[in-house]
């Protein structure tokens, strides 16, 4: 059970996948482990797939990953992003 | 909040404003184009600004509307959802921010509407519209070969991305498959109007908007073409869909030690393909070259721009201890110790192989 407020990791972890294999329509980035560099040749995340999947974050779960994260830092692999929006996700149906 | 900048993009409604009638109330005889405004169309694009649509009507509506005023619109919105809905998705289509459109309407409700949902967008009656190119919003303060062919370009971008979609690959292949070819060199004076227009006009990928600074005029340009220990750069993108001109540019202080880029800007048009990247990358190279330890790029760090910020951080850049209060920048940089970032083979550019020596 989650505390009430807050997300659950991997669940997050899904949908961040899933958004990054729709936009790029790369399938392979469905299986991608919590370990990998999102900035890394692998998934290649660049500006414009970044700014659509930050925006995508603040939709789905209210965070505001660019306005709390100075540096981005967040954004350094799969699992730290994930981990980051799950700690700050605010309670479905309360955008 | 009050809209600031130039406006870049014009939403017209199009029932009792660029037609003289309702397009669904005049059965086999649809009304014609308003005169005065069609004027207008012509006139601000001649200055680079884009024409777009958004009409509570079928999709038929904005064909007969393109027909009669003989403009080609860089966006319609045809549906019966809110007004600022449809600007928020044509900003989006044209990636430029909502706040550098203005939106023209006979219906007092809709401007309310915009008004009231989308605070930064300059909302104008069609009579407000025929006085519009003697304002300053609408007054670019030069207008280069970059502005005038804007519309064709937007044209271009359609068919690259809708090449891009049915592609497949990842997006480093699709650049490379669609011949990308992203030229970096010194700037010339021929160059100045079109920095200044970049100057003036980027905002998603412009590391010194917001800042207190010196104005980045066309004399400002010029006296730094000439001091001995600043560079001025250009970068030119072209590919199989077509030639965008210079997309972007950056200045570069030179002192021992630490290299900073005071301002560093791309057009968001060129957003995707490759260059801001290869910016990055080209003057972590050369300023290593060069002997730096450094690289500095103070940049403000809000909403608007995550794009740049999303750049800097995907080439190593971090800004120790937290920002500043606004509008401080933030100073992100990055020691210049191996390994050294790759330049991809599209990419020419000073001092790299295959690149000019320009």
């Amino acid at each position: 059970m989650n505390p009430p407020g807050r997300a659950d990791v991997a669940s997050v972890s899904d949908d961040l996948r899933a958004f990054l294999a729709s936009a790029t329509g790369r399938d392979e980035l469905l299986r991608i482990p919590p370990g990998t560099a999102l900035f890394g040749t692998e998934v290649g995340l660049d500006s414009l797939t970044g700014t659509l999947l930050l925006r995508e974050i603040q939709r789905r779960f209210g965070v505001d990953v660019a306005g709390e994260d100075l540096n981005l830092d967040s954004l350094a692999t799969l699992g730290t992003l994930a981990a980051f929006v799950a700690q700050r996700a605010r309670p479905e149906g309360h955008p | 909040m009050t809209r600031e900048g130039p406006v870049k993009c014009v939403v017209w409604d199009i029932d009792n404003t660029l037609l003289t009638g309702t397009y669904l109330e005049s059965g086999d005889q649809p009304p014609g184009a308003d005169p005065a405004l069609t004027a207008v169309l012509a006139e601000l694009g001649e200055r680079g600004i884009l024409h777009a649509l958004a009409s509570k009507n079928p999709p038929e509506a904005a064909e007969h509307t393109a027909r009669v005023t003989g403009w080609r619109f860089a966006a319609a919105e045809c549906g019966w959802g809110s007004k600022s809905g449809a600007l928020a998705r044509i900003a989006a289509a044209l990636g430029i921010a909502v706040d550098a459109l203005a939106f023209v309407d006979d219906d007092p409700y809709e401007r309310a509407e915009v008004g009231l949902a989308l605070p930064g967008v300059l909302v104008l009656s069609p009579e407000d519209a025929a006085e519009a190119a003697g304002w300053p919003e609408f007054s670019p303060p030069v207008i280069t070969p970059e502005a005038r062919r804007r519309g064709e370009m937007y044209a271009e971008r359609r068919r690259r991305q809708a090449a891009e979609r049915s592609f497949g690959g990842t997006r480093e292949e699709f650049l490379a498959s669609a011949g990308t070819q992203v030229g970096i060199a010194a700037a010339t004076a021929a160059d100045v109007p079109r920095l200044e227009e970049l100057a003036v006009r980027t905002r998603q990928f412009n590391s010194a908007a917001g800042l207190p600074g010196p104005a980045m005029s066309q004399d400002w340009f010029r006296g730094l073409l000439s001091a001995p220990d600043r560079d001025v750069v250009t970068v030119r993108l072209r590919d199989a869909f077509g030639d965008d001109g210079v997309v972007g540019g950056c200045v570069i202080a030179r002192d021992a030690g630490t290299w900073t880029v005071p301002l560093l800007m791309m057009s968001c048009r060129a957003m995707g393909r490759g260059v801001i990247d290869a910016l990055l990358a080209w003057l972590i190279r050369h300023a290593a070259r060069a002997g730096a330890r450094r690289l500095l790029i103070p940049c403000v760090a809000n909403s608007r721009n995550v794009p740049l910020r999303l750049a800097l951080a995907a080439a190593g850049f971090r800004a120790p201890g937290p920002a500043g209060p606004a509008p401080a920048p933030a100073p992100y940089q990055r020691d210049l110790g191996p390994p050294l970032p790759a330049l991809p083979r599209r990419v020419s550019a000073p001092g790299e192989p295959g690149g000019d020596a320009a």
